[in-house]
C-alpha cells in the first residue's frame, strides 16, 4: 500500500466518523502528521491537495484554539512559500486553507501577527495587475488572492475600508478576466465602508470623501459591524447616511460599475447588483434611477440569479424605481416564466415562490407570509392551472397558488375557478382509483389536502370528495394509512368536521362490505381505520363492535391466534374503552373482551383482553379514561410503564411487533458445552458387572435425557442505546421439528451491555419469540437469531461415574457392542466407514474429535474405541483401526436411524 | 443505490443521516412501501424547490433550504447560506443564495451530463473526478462566482488574452483566432392537445430557441441576430435572452403569453445585439400562439365485442413544408392484453406492430400525399392472454395518438432567420450558417369517443 493510499484511508476515516477517528488518535498528532507530510518534498501535489482539503473543510476541529490556528497558519504559510511556482492548484488550495484557518480560529478578529502578515501578502499578490510580473500562468493565484480577501472582508466587514482608492485603481487597471474578482472585492469593500459610516452621526463631506480616497492600512477595529451585517432586506430599517452629502464622485463610480457589470458572470453580476442596490439604499444622495439603464436587460434575462437580483431591487426601491406598469409587467413576466417550456422545473418552482412573495409597491400585508399580490387575478393565474400532466411539485405548487387566487376572487369568478380545481382533484382521484403508483397516491392526497385547507367550507364539494374517497377505499383498502393521515392532518386545522365525516363514511363502508372482502390482509387495514374511527367521540361505535363480534365469532381468527391481528383488534378496543358513548355498548364490549380472553389462541392477546375486561367492568368511565389518558411523551416512568400494559397506541403497537433487528443473541459459552446433567452414580471399589449397573441407570426415570447447551445471552452487535439495559427477559423456545420435547421458558432478570453477560442453559433448538422490558418500562418483543444445534453437540460421554476404571468402561463398551452386533434388536445396526487419513495423522484426528469419548486408546496398536452417548438412551460405538493404506471405522449403534448422521459426520471430519 | 452524490465538499455525505433522509424524501428508498409517514404525510408540501430535512424527526433540527436536482441516478444538491435569523423562517425569495444555488446546480448538471443529458458511465466518472478542481474555480470557499463550463464546450482556436486596453469579459476565457464563422440555429417545437370535441377546446402552442456559436475575433465583438415575422404573423412572446445580450428594445419584451388583452401591434423585427461568448449558447427563446396547429388530427376508437375499431385522420396544414425528416404516429394500447391480429389499413406510409405487441407505429415517411391527408382504419384484436402495459390515465376508451416529426429547414411560423439577419461587425468577412427546424413535442391527439384528461393549458 502506498503512502497515498494510507492517507486516503485515514482521511476517509476522519471524514466518516470524527469521534471514532479521534478515539484512536488525537487531533494534535493528526494535525502534526498532516503538516509533516505537507512539508515533505517527495509527496506529490495530488496527495498534498487532499491533505489540505481536510484543513479547508474542518479548520475548527484540527485547530481548536486560536494559538493552534496561528501556528497552523504559519506552517501553511511556509508550505506555501516552499511550493514550486508550477504547482498552481496546490498553491491555490493552500491559500484558501490559510484563509479559512485564520478566519475560523478568530486569528483575524483578534488581529494576530500571522493574520496581518497574510493580509499583507495577499494584498501584495493582487498588485500584479494584468500579470505583468508573474505571467499568465500565475493568474489563478491572483484570482484566489482576491477570493481570500473578499472572504476576509465578508467575515470582518470594514477591513478594507481604508484601502478603497488602491482597490479602485487596481480594478480600473485590470483588464484580464480577473477584472471580475477585483470588481467584486472593491464593491464589497465600498458597501461595508458606507455601512460603517451609517452608524456615525453627522457625517461630513470630508469624512465621506475620505472613504473613497482611502489608501492606508487595514482597518482592524471595525468589528462592530459584525452583528448588523445582514442584507438590507432582512433589516427592519435600512441604515442611511445623512442627507445632503456630495455624492458626485460616488455616483460616477457607481455608474461605471453598473456599466461594466455586463462583463461579469451572471452569478457574480447578481452579487454585484445586490451590493450596489444596498449602497444606493444607504446613500440618500444617490438616485435610484441609476439602475434604469440596466432594467430592460434584466427584465429580459433568462438567468435565474439575475432575475432574482432584479426582484431584490424591486423589493428595495419599490415605486421609487418601478412604476405601476413596470410592476405589472414584471409580474406577468414571472407568471410567464413560471410556465415557460424551456426553463427547468426547479427554476419554475422558484418563480412561483417569487409570485407568492412578490414585492408589491403597495403591499396590503407585510407579514412575509404567502399572500397573493393583488395584481394576480384569476385570469392571469389561469395560465398556471394544474394539470394531470404536471410533475408532482409543479402541480401542487400551481394548485396552491390557484386556491389562493380563488379564495380572494369575487364570487362568480371564484365559483367557476373552484369548479375547475375540483374537477382537477377528481381527475387525480380517478387516476388513484385506476391503481396509480405510490407517488400518484401521495401527490393526489396532498392536492386534496391543499384544496380542503382552502375550501372545506364548501359543503357540496366536500361531501362529493368524501363519497369519492370512501368509494375508493372500498376498492383499495391499502389506502387506509393515507386516508387516516389525511383525516389527522385536516383535524389539526380550523375545520375539523370534514375529518369526522370522512371517518364516519369509511366506517359505514367497512360495515357494508361482504364478509368475503374482510380477508386477513384487508382486515388489518380495516382494523386500522376502525381504530382511528373509535377515537371520534361524535361517531357511534355500535356498528364497529358488531362487526368485530361477527368477524371473531364467524371466522377462524381466534384459532389462528395471529398476534398481530389480535393486537390490531385490541387496538380498536383500547380506543373504544375511551369512547364517551361506551355505556351504550357496554355489554357487547364486555362480551367481546371476554370472548377474546378465553378463545384467542395467543397468551399475550388473552392477557391484554383480560386486563381490558377487568378495567371495563370494574372502573367507572371517568376513572377508566383517567387511567387510559396516558401521555406517551409525559415523561414519568410510572406512566410509561402503565402505557406499556395499557395503551395500544400506534407507537406501542408498532414497537410490539416483531422487530427485524436483533437485540439479543445467544453466543455459545466458551467451555465444553456437553455434559451430563444426571447425578453421578457413586463409585464403589467393587468389581461388578458394569453393564448391569449401567443398564440399571438407564431405567432411572429422567436419566440422561437432557443435553444442556450453555450460551451467553449478549447484545447483538449494533443495537439502539435504548436496549443497553434490558430487564425481565423471557426466552421462549419452540423446537423446529418434533425430535425434541418442548423446552420450558427461561427467565433472565436482566442483561446490561456493560456487564458480564448471563449464562443461559438451553435445551436444543431455541427459535421462537421472546419478551423483555427496557429501562423505560416498555415491553418489547423480538426474535432471536436462529441457533442451530449440530449433531456432535448432543454427544455425551458414557455416563458412568467419573472415577470408574478403564476396565469397567471397556467392559460396558464390549457388552454393548456385542448386543448391537448380534442383531437381536431390530433397531440396532452395524456399519463400516473407511477413509484415507491424509495430512493429519489419525491420532490427531481422534484427539480433536473424540477426546472426551475415548474408551481405549491403544496408539501402539493403532486402534481406538469410542463411545458416544446420545440422550436419552442411544449409543454409537466406534472401533477405529489403522490399516495399511486406510483407516477403518466400524460402527455399531442401537438406533439405526442415527447411521446416516454418523456417516455424514465422519465424512465431514475426515474431509480436508 | 449507485447515486454518485455530488459532494460540494469532501464531506462524506452519503454515510450521514441527512443523506438517508434525502433519499427517503425523494422516494428513492423504501419505494416499495406504500406509506412512510415522514415521507408521505399529506401535510408535507412538496411544492417548493427547496427540500426540508428533519434530522431528529418532527420538531427536531432541520436542514433547510436544500436544493436538489435529480437526473437519472444523479442527485445534485446544495445548501444555500441563510443570512437571516432562522425563525420565523424567511421566505425563499428573500435569500440571495437560493437563485445562486439554483444557477450553480444547473451549471453543474450541464457540466456533468453534457448536452445529451445522458453521459456514458466512464465519461461521467471522469467529469466527477474533475469536479473538485472545477468547484475550486467556480465556488471557492463555498461562494458561487460562476457556473462550470458545459461539458464538451471547449472551443477550438482560442488564444489566452493578456491584459489589453479593453476589459476582457469574465465569461470569455480568451479570444478567437482564425476564420470568422457564425452559426445560428432556430429550432421550433410545437405542442398540442387535440380532443376532437366541441365541449373541449383543442390547444397548441409553439416555442422556439435560437442557438448560436460565434467564432469571431476580438475581445468584445459586436454581433446581432434579427428575427423577422411574415405580415400578420403572431408576435413572439415570453422572450428570454442570454446575459450576453447587450441591450433590448422595450417593445420586444412586451408580448407575454399570459396577457390575454395583448393588443400590442409589435410584430418584429426582433433584434438581439450581443457580444458572443466562445461556446455554443442559447441566444434567446420565445413562445408563440399560432392560429392553427401544423397537423390536425382526429382519432376515434370504439369497442366492438372483443376488439377495438380505430379510425385516424391526419391533415397537414398548408403552411408547413411537406417534407419530413421523420414522421411517425404512435398508437399505444394500455390496460389490455397483448395484441393479437391487427387488420388495419393506411392510406399512406406503413404500419408496424411493435415487438411488445402493445403499440402500433404508423410510419408516414417523408411526405404526405398530395391531398395533405392520411388515414388509418381497421380493427385490433387483443386475443393474447398476457397483460400488456398498464396506465392509470388511459383506462376504458381514454386513449391517444402521439405524433413524432421533424421538418428540417422550415419553421412553422415563418419566423425567419437567414444570412441577412445576422450582422457581424468585424474586419474579416464572416461565414454565416443558419439552420431552422420544426420538431414535435408532446403532440397528442385524444380519442374523441372517450374521456380525455382536461388540460386548460399545456
Amino acid at each position: 500500500m502506498t503512502i497515498a493510499d494510507l492517507w486516503d484511508q485515514r482521511i476517509s476515516a476522519f471524514l466518516l466518523s470524527l469521534s471514532q477517528f479521534l478515539a484512536t488518535t488525537s487531533t494534535e498528532s493528526f494535525l502534526a502528521e498532516l503538516l509533516h507530510e505537507l512539508r515533505n518534498d517527495k509527496t506529490n501535489d495530488q496527495l498534498k491537495t487532499l491533505l489540505v482539503s481536510v484543513l479547508l473543510e474542518h479548520p475548527t476541529i484540527l485547530c481548536p484554539s486560536a494559538s493552534v490556528g496561528e501556528e497552523t497558519a504559519l506552517e501553511l504559510l511556509s508550505v506555501f512559500s516552499h511550493t514550486p511556482q508550477k504547482s498552481i492548484v496546490l498553491k491555490c488550495n493552500v491559500m484558501l486553507a490559510i484563509t479559512n484557518v485564520i478566519i475560523c480560529t478568530s486569528c483575524l478578529n483578534t488581529h494576530t501577527k500571522t493574520a496581518e502578515d497574510w493580509l499583507d501578502l495577499l494584498f501584495q499578490m493582487i498588485q500584479d495587475i494584468n500579470d505583468y510580473r508573474c505571467g499568465l500562468s500565475q493568474q489563478p493565484i491572483r484570482a484566489t488572492a482576491c477570493d481570500c480577501l473578499r472572504e476576509m472582508e465578508t467575515c470582518s466587514p470594514g477591513l478594507l475600508s481604508q484601502k478603497l482608492e488602491a482597490l479602485y485603481l487596481l480594478k480600473q487597471q485590470e483588464t484580464t478576466v480577473l477584472h471580475q474578482s477585483y470588481c467584486l472585492l472593491y464593491t464589497l469593500g465600498l458597501k461595508n465602508a458606507i455601512r460603517i459610516l451609517t452608524n456615525q452621526k453627522d457625517v461630513t463631506d470630508l469624512e465621506f470623501k475620505s472613504i473613497l480616497g482611502g489608501n492606508e492600512g487595514f482597518a482592524w477595529k471595525s468589528n462592530q459591524l459584525e452583528l448588523t451585517s445582514l442584507p438590507i432586506n432582512m433589516l427592519v430599517q435600512v441604515p442611511r447616511l445623512t442627507q445632503g452629502l456630495d455624492c458626485k464622485e460616488l455616483k460616477s463610480i457607481m455608474s461605471l460599475l453598473l456599466e461594466e457589470s455586463y462583463l461579469l458572470m451572471p452569478i457574480s453580476q447578481s452579487a454585484l447588483l445586490r451590493e450596489l442596490v444596498e449602497v444606493v439604499a444607504m446613500v440618500p444622495g444617490l438616485s435610484r434611477t441609476l439602475f434604469k439603464s440596466q432594467l430592460l436587460r434584466l427584465f429580459g434575462t433568462a438567468d435565474v440569479s439575475l432575475m432574482h437580483a432584479t426582484l431584490f431591487m424591486k423589493d428595495t426601491f419599490t415605486d421609487s424605481l418601478f412604476t405601476t406598469e413596470d410592476e405589472n409587467f414584471l409580474l406577468k413576466r414571472l407568471v410567464g416564466m413560471a410556465q415557460h417550456p424551456l426553463l427547468r422545473i426547479t427554476e419554475k418552482l422558484f418563480y412561483m415562490e417569487c409570485i407568492l412573495h412578490f414585492p408589491e409597491n403597495r403591499p396590503i400585508s407585510s407579514s412575509g407570509e404567502e399572500s397573493l399580490p393583488v395584481l394576480v387575478t384569476p385570469r392571469l393565474a389561469a395560465f398556471l392551472h394544474p394539470t394531470v400532466f404536471n410533475d408532482s411539485a409543479t402541480m401542487l405548487c400551481r394548485l396552491n397558488l390557484l386556491c389562493l387566487v380563488h379564495l380572494e376572487a369575487n364570487e362568480g369568478e371564484a365559483d367557476k375557478g373552484i369548479g375547475f380545481l375540483f374537477d382537477h382533484i377528481m381527475a387525480l382521484l380517478k387516476i388513484v382509483d385506476n391503481d396509480g403508483s405510490r407517488e400518484v397516491v401521495v401527490t393526489s392526497l396532498r392536492a386534496l389536502f391543499i384544496f380542503l385547507m382552502h375550501f372545506s367550507g364548501m359543503e357540496e364539494l366536500s361531501e362529493k370528495l368524501i363519497d369519492k374517497l370512501c368509494d375508493m377505499y372500498s376498492r383499495h383498502s391499502r389506502l387506509a394509512p393515507n386516508l387516516i393521515g389525511l383525516a389527522d392532518r385536516i383535524q389539526e386545522h380550523p375545520r375539523p368536521v370534514w375529518s369526522v365525516k370522512l371517518l364516519r363514511g369509511l366506517q359505514k363502508r367497512i360495515m357494508e362490505m361482504p364478509p368475503l372482502q374482510l380477508t386477513i390482509h384487508n382486515l388489518s387495514w380495516h382494523l386500522k381505520v376502525l381504530k382511528r374511527v373509535a377515537k371520534e367521540g361524535q361517531i357511534t361505535q355500535r356498528n364497529t363492535i358488531y362487526l368485530l363480534l361477527n368477524v371473531l365469532i364467524n371466522s377462524n381468527l381466534c384459532e389462528r391466534g395471529n398476534w398481530q391481528v389480535g393486537n390490531a383488534v385490541l387496538a380498536v378496543y383500547r380506543n373504544l374503552l375511551d369512547h364517551p358513548s361506551i355505556d351504550q355498548v357496554f355489554i357487547e364490549l364486555a362480551d367481546l373482551l371476554q370472548y377474546i380472553s378465553i378463545q384467542y389462541d395467543d397468551t399475550d392477546i388473552k392477557d391484554h383482553a383480560r386486563i381490558y375486561y377487568t378495567l371495563l367492568t370494574n372502573l367507572s368511565w371517568e376513572k377508566l379514561t383517567g387511567v387510559l389518558a396516558k401521555r406517551l411523551d409525559g415523561g414519568r416512568a410510572k406512566e410509561r410503564s402503565h402505557s406499556a400494559i395499557m395503551a395500544e397506541s400506534e407507537e406501542i403497537a408498532s414497537n410490539l411487533t416483531v422487530h427485524k433487528t436483533h437485540v439479543l443473541q445467544l453466543i455459545k459459552a466458551q467451555e465444553k458445552a456437553a455434559q451430563s446433567s444426571s447425578d453421578s452414580v457413586e463409585a464403589t471399589g467393587e468389581v461388578r458387572n458394569w453393564l448391569e449397573v449401567y443398564q440399571g441407570q438407564l431405567q432411572t426415570p429422567g436419566f440422561g435425557s437432557e443435553v444442556t447447551l450453555r450460551y451467553n445471552l449478549t447484545h447483538a452487535k449494533e443495537t439502539d442505546p435504548l436496549f443497553d439495559k434490558v430487564f425481565t427477559i423471557c426466552l421462549h423456545f419452540e423446537p423446529k421439528d418434533s425430535n425434541y420435547a418442548k423446552v420450558t421458558d427461561i427467565h433472565v432478570p436482566c442483561v446490561f451491555r456493560d456487564r458480564k453477560s448471563p449464562e443461559v442453559k438451553v435445551k436444543l433448538k431455541p427459535f421462537q419469540p421472546r419478551m423483555f422490558t427496557t429501562q423505560d418500562g416498555r415491553s418489547w418483543h423480538s426474535r432471536l437469531p436462529d441457533v442451530s444445534v449440530s449433531f456432535p453437540e448432543i454427544f455425551l460421554p458414557l455416563p458412568l461415574p467419573p472415577n470408574s476404571s478403564r476396565e469397567c468402561r471397556e467392559q460396558v463398551f464390549e457388552r454393548i457392542w456385542e448386543a448391537t452386533a448380534s442383531g437381536n434388536s431390530d433397531k440396532s445396526a452395524i456399519s463400516l466407514f473407511c477413509f484415507k487419513p491424509e495430512d493429519k495423522s489419525l491420532a490427531d484426528l481422534i484427539k480433536t474429535h473424540f477426546q472426551g469419548y475415548l474408551i481405549t486408546d491403544q496408539q501402539s496398536e493403532r486402534s481406538w474405541k469410542v463411545l458416544l452417548f446420545l440422550p436419552p438412551k442411544c449409543h454409537i460405538l466406534l472401533k477405529i483401526t489403522q490399516a495399511e493404506d486406510a483407516a477403518q471405522v466400524s460402527i455399531a449403534t442401537d438406533n439405526r436411524e442415527l447411521l446416516p448422521f454418523v456417516n455424514s459426520y465422519l465424512q465431514n471430519i475426515t474431509d480436508n | 443505490m449507485p447515486n454518485p452524490w455530488l459532494e460540494l465538499s469532501t464531506w462524506p455525505f452519503q454515510r450521514t443521516a441527512s443523506y438517508k433522509l434525502l433519499l427517503t424524501e425523494l422516494g428513492l428508498v423504501d419505494a416499495d412501501k406504500p406509506y412512510v409517514e415522514v415521507r408521505d404525510d399529506c401535510a408535507r408540501q412538496h411544492r417548493s424547490p427547496a427540500v426540508e430535512l428533519r434530522l431528529d424527526g418532527p420538531g427536531g433540527r432541520t436542514l433547510w433550504p436544500l436544493l436538489t436536482f435529480t437526473q437519472g441516478a444523479l442527485i445534485l444538491a446544495c445548501l444555500p447560506l441563510v443570512e437571516a435569523p432562522p425563525e420565523p423562517r424567511p421566505p425563499l425569495p428573500s435569500l440571495a443564495s437560493v437563485s445562486q444555488g439554483l444557477a450553480l446546480l444547473s451549471g453543474l448538471q450541464d457540466f456533468l451530463c453534457g448536452p445529451g443529458g445522458k453521459p456514458e458511465p466512464d465519461v461521467l466518472a471522469s467529469r466527477l473526478a474533475a469536479l473538485p478542481s472545477v468547484l475550486l474555480q467556480v465556488c471557492p470557499l463555498g461562494r458561487p462566482l460562476d457556473t462550470p463550463p458545459p461539458a464538451g464546450s471547449v472551443p477550438a482556436a482560442v488564444a489566452p488574452s493578456p491584459g489589453g486596453a479593453q476589459k476582457q469579459p469574465a465569461w470569455k476565457a480568451g479570444v478567437h483566432r482564425g476564420r470568422v464563422v457564425v452559426s445560428v440555429a432556430l429550432t421550433e417545437k410545437v405542442r398540442s392537445m387535440q380532443y376532437g370535441k366541441s365541449s373541449q377546446q383543442d390547444i397548441w402552442d409553439v416555442y422556439g430557441m435560437v442557438m448560436c456559436k460565434c467564432e469571431v475575433e476580438g475581445v468584445l465583438p459586436n454581433v446581432s441576430v434579427t428575427l423577422t415575422l411574415p405580415p400578420n404573423g403572431s408576435p413572439l412572446q415570453d422572450i428570454l435572452v442570454h446575459p450576453c445580450v447587450t441591450s433590448l428594445d422595450a417593445s420586444i419584451l412586451t408580448a407575454c403569453s399570459v396577457d390575454e388583452n395583448d393588443c400590442s401591434a409589435f410584430s418584429g423585427p426582433y433584434k438581439f445585439p450581443f457580444s458572443p461568448p466562445l461556446e455554443l449558447f442559447r441566444l434567446c427563446s420565445y413562445t408563440s400562439q399560432v392560429p392553427m396547429p401544423p397537423i390536425l388530427g382526429s382519432y376515434q376508437l370504439k369497442a366492438e365485442e372483443n376488439h377495438l375499431k380505430a379510425n385516424v385522420v391526419l391533415k397537414l396544414h398548408e403552411s408547413v413544408k411537406n417534407s419530413f425528416e421523420y414522421y411517425e404516429a404512435h398508437i399505444p394500447f394500455f390496460n389490455q392484453n397483448l395484441m393479437g391480429s391487427v387488420e388495419v389499413k393506411v392510406s399512406s406510409g406503413q404500419l408496424e406492430v411493435s415487438k411488445e405487441k402493445s403499440l402500433l407505429v404508423w410510419v408516414l415517411g417523408q411526405k404526405f400525399p398530395k391531398s395533405r391527408e392520411a388515414a388509418l382504419e381497421g380493427t385490433v384484436h387483443f386475443s393474447g392472454t398476457v397483460a400488456g402495459p398498464t396506465d392509470p390515465l388511459c383506462t376504458g376508451l381514454t386513449a391517444y395518438i402521439k405524433l413524432y416529426f421533424r421538418v428540417a429547414d422550415a419553421v412553422f411560423r415563418y419566423c425567419r432567420v437567414d444570412q441577412h439577419s445576422v450582422q457581424v461587425y468585424s474586419s474579416a468577412k464572416p461565414r454565416i450558417v443558419t439552420t431552422r427546424e420544426l420538431v414535435s413535442s408532446e403532440y397528442y391527439i385524444w380519442n374523441s369517443t372517450g374521456d380525455a384528461p382536461v388540460s386548460l393549458k399545456i
